[in-house]
């Protein structure tokens, strides 16, 4: 029996005054799929993170995880369902220790919780800035503790708004290296990039947005024959 | 009909002062950022002002009125370098306990060296009678002299250079920085002429109204649901907020009663934070 | 293993000491002192109780005098004009307020940053604006207050908010510590990635809004038992707002006995100056204020911590 799909967006719309940022968009995403999400900046990528997690609600369509609806449920509802993300400029917790920055989103307390996060901080490697705070962390320290955070929460659906960005080559292939790691153990990844090379050599389908709406959809070999779409939409 | 009629220009006669208060006040938050719940008693600082220079000096109040201008300016433009400035970097909340200290400290200086007994400027009495109706002269010649300097203001932020660059600053001052317009001094020129409407609005009111020192609180308030109804920084929504203030006020007093009209500014400010809490004006 | 008198157990010795000394007060000492201690103990609720809110969320609370009257007025009318006895007004007083502020905070905690406090100002003002109204005059007596006897000894009073301070102090120490505690702090430090990090941040600052509405609300009812007096001007003023937060800034916002220093500080501050300088002491109060903030934003805990003289951990 095929799998129901992890994501679906249907018909979705969403204006700010005159501003159309998403355009009727639809498309389906796979459970243990990673999908790059592609487009010149305003196309509306980080407009439909907002929409998928909760931040804001879409003036039209439907979004349903794991087949049930979450349009317009509250953000920490849909955090609780499974859905987790990171943004694009960092948002962790400052003035709150790196420990403190994942317990606080693990359910519940005691020992589970307390082991869960000691668990992650080794998996990112910061184990022994446990006690330190997260403002003294630097960029990329920052982004993996973010990832850390959205772990923490056991999300199956992890959306990463330009993960890569402003970090080194090596700690770029450590993130990549873990985002595959965590795919093989069955989580499913929707991530923004400009960097087309971290697209294509890291996700398995891409979905194209232009002026809000979907311009392309498919496997990442498939679009990337189809360059001529890609050049008439973003000019490469 | 005619009453009403009364009432409405009441009303702008009072919102006219009013507006002059909240637009010092939204100018300083909208571009310096710091919210000056001080403006009050620099209004009250104005009205004594204006009384001491009438029983003391004998000058004549309108006089003191265009003194109180540069005088309050040049006030404003030092207490922003000296005090004000340090704390722009800081918590909202800092700015908001720095005036608050200031304003305790204004009032009780006032009420120290000054007593509590009611001052007044007695120097406007009568009243024009215009198409039937009748209004005070103190009050109509406030108007006046509050649409003046309304004008003023308004032309002097369109075309004049500094008034573009105030304009540049508080739509966003890093970008003004970078275009080499130096922002410091836009803030310490903005507090002044913050500090310098408000001292001006309190010698027009010393006009109108009893003198005492801690007559600044009630402009606050007001102010306050001025600058929320017209929208942060924005000084035309402070024109018309303050307008609308005042025929409410008007309103209010006439047909239900003067208590409580006094709630008007803490319900304005309550329904349009919670409806729309940009203003009802567009910048 | 031998039992070692650590310092944690020293600490509580401490406490405990403390707390005898302060029961046996009224025993030796004069009304002066009594008097003087109840009102560091009602201003100690006060700021802790502004502090568990403020101090963790970020959410900055202008009209905590909107509790104080509040509770203030409900148990007072309940005193004064329907006979209640002081042991039943109290609670009942600070339940009203915590039970309106429910509906307060889910309606205007949607509000952020400068502008919430602003509503609460507002709100303030307003409830006590509307107080003087003829329309509630007949139910508050609006401007000219309500004097009134609640039949306590000042001793008792004592004792009372004795009690509800040390209650306030353990309550607030258990929050700093623990995961709640947590949690209000990442509402203050970026609440919309805490909202998409799975807290519920609605019900959890809501929550620490009613909380420190219950415990001022009480305060504020035997504030004014004790002043055997209430009126709308002092019970909704601005002062009854600003003197528990500055104390709160004083010794440390965000710490858990900051309030306490701060209380007990200040109003020996206060005191010293009203004896001497009565008319200018709120001049200088308030460039005190201003210096403070200017120099000093930490609090008095808050600048041991940086320098290392007491260890950062939050819940002190």
């Amino acid at each position: 029996m095929p799998k129901d799909p992890i994501l679906r967006i249907e018909d979705v719309v969403k204006k700010f005054g005159e501003v159309v940022a998403l355009d009727h968009c639809s498309f389906a995403i796979e459970p243990g799929t990673i999908t790059g999400l592609i487009g010149p900046n305003g196309a509306g990528k980080t407009t439909l993170f907002n929409l998928i997690t909760g931040v804001l609600q879409p003036d039209q369509g439907h979004i349903y995880l794991k087949g049930e609806e979450i349009t317009g449920k509250r953000p920490y509802e849909i955090a609780r369902k499974g859905v987790g993300r990171t943004y694009q400029i960092i948002r962790i917790f400052p003035k709150m220790t790196l420990f403190e920055n994942l317990i606080v989103v693990g359910k519940g307390t005691g020992k589970k919780v307390t082991e869960r996060a000691m668990e992650l901080l080794d998996l990112v490697k910061l184990s022994d800035k446990k006690d330190d705070y997260a403002s003294d962390l630097s960029f990329g320290q920052q982004k993996l503790l973010s990832l850390a955070q959205v772990l923490m929460l056991d999300a199956e659906l992890i959306v990463l708004d330009e993960p890569a960005a402003g970090i080194n080559p090596t700690l770029q292939n450590d993130l990549m290296t873990l985002i595959h790691q965590l795919n093989r153990a069955g989580k499913t990844f929707i991530i923004v990039e400009h960097d087309m090379n971290v697209i294509m050599g890291h996700c398995q389908n891409a979905i194209a947005l232009n002026y809000g709406q979907k311009i392309a959809e498919g496997s990442c070999d498939a679009i990337q024959k189809d360059e001529s779409l890609l050049e008439h939409y973003f000019g490469r | 009909m005619l009453d009403f009629l009364e009432i409405l220009i009441r009303g702008l006669m009072l919102g006219s002062v009013y507006a002059l208060v909240g637009m010092g006040l939204t100018l300083v938050w909208g571009v310096v950022g710091i919210v000056n719940i001080a403006h009050g008693e620099f209004v009250m600082l104005g009205a004594y002002f204006a009384f001491w220079a009438f029983s003391l000096l004998h000058i004549n109040p309108l006089f003191s009125i265009a003194l109180s201008i540069p005088v309050f300016f040049f006030a404003g433009v030092v207490i922003h370098r000296r005090i004000t400035e340090r704390l722009i970097k800081e918590h909202e909340l800092s700015a908001l306990i720095l005036t608050f200290g200031m304003s305790i400290l204004i009032w009780n200086l006032a009420q120290f060296l000054w007593t509590n007994t009611y001052r007044s400027v007695p120097y406007l009495t009568g009243n024009f009678p215009f198409m039937g109706l009748v209004f005070g002269k103190s009050k109509t010649v406030s108007f006046g002299l509050a649409f003046l300097i309304t004008t003023a203001i308004f032309l002097f932020l369109r075309y004049s250079k500094w008034g573009k660059a105030i304009r540049a600053t508080s739509q966003n001052s890093e970008v003004a920085l970078v275009c080499g317009i130096n922002t410091m001094k836009m803030r310490m020129l903005t507090f002044g002429m913050g500090i310098g409407l408000a001292g001006a609005a309190g010698a027009i009111i010393s006009l109108q109204w009893v003198i005492f020192p801690q007559m600044g609180g009630s402009y606050i308030s007001k102010a306050f649901a001025i600058v929320v109804l017209g929208g942060l920084g924005n000084i035309h929504g402070a024109l018309a907020g303050g307008l609308i203030i005042g025929i409410l006020e008007a309103l209010v007093t006439q047909y239900l009663s003067a208590k409580m009209a006094q709630i008007i500014p803490s319900v304005i400010i309550l329904i349009i934070l919670l409806l729309r809490p940009t203003g009802l004006f567009k910048k | 293993m031998k039992r070692r008198f650590g310092n944690k157990n020293r600490v509580w010795l401490g406490i405990v000491l403390l707390m005898i000394f302060l029961i046996s007060i009224p025993f030796f000492a004069t009304d002066y002192w009594i008097t003087l201690l109840t009102l560091i103990l009602i201003f100690t609720v006060y700021a802790a109780g502004w502090n568990l809110f403020s101090g963790l969320t970020g959410y900055t609370n202008f009209g905590l005098a909107w509790f104080i009257g509040s509770g203030g007025y409900v148990s007072s009318l309940l005193i004064a004009d329907y006979n209640f006895f002081w042991l039943f007004a109290w609670p009942i007083g600070a339940l009203f307020t915590s039970i309106v502020s429910i509906g307060v905070g889910y309606i205007l905690l949607r509000i952020k940053g400068v502008y919430f406090a602003i509503s609460m100002v507002a709100l303030t003002e307003g409830t006590r604006e509307l107080f003087g109204t003829e329309y509630l005059t007949p139910i508050t007596h609006g401007g000219k207050g309500v004097p009134f006897i609640a039949g306590i000894k000042l001793p008792t009073l004592y004792w009372a908010i004795l009690v509800l301070a040390f209650l306030t102090l353990m309550i607030c120490y258990r929050i700093f510590s623990s995961k709640y505690g947590l949690r209000l702090l990442a509402i203050r430090e970026d609440e919309q990635a805490a909202e998409t990090l799975g807290i519920h941040t609605t019900r959890d600052k809501i929550l620490a809004f009613v909380l420190s509405a219950f415990m001022v609300g009480l305060a504020g009812a035997i504030h004014f038992t004790y002043q055997n007096y209430i009126d709308p001007s002092f019970a909704f003023s601005i002062h009854l707002t600003l003197t528990p937060i500055v104390m709160t800034l004083f010794g440390g916002v965000g710490t858990v006995f900051g309030p306490v220093i701060g209380a007990t500080l200040f109003t020996f501050i206060h005191e010293i100056l009203w004896a001497e300088l009565t008319l200018l002491y709120m001049a200088i109060f308030g460039g005190i204020l201003m210096v403070l903030i200017l120099f000093f934003p930490q609090g008095l805990l808050g600048w041991m911590k940086e320098r290392g003289i007491l260890p950062r951990i939050r819940k002190i």
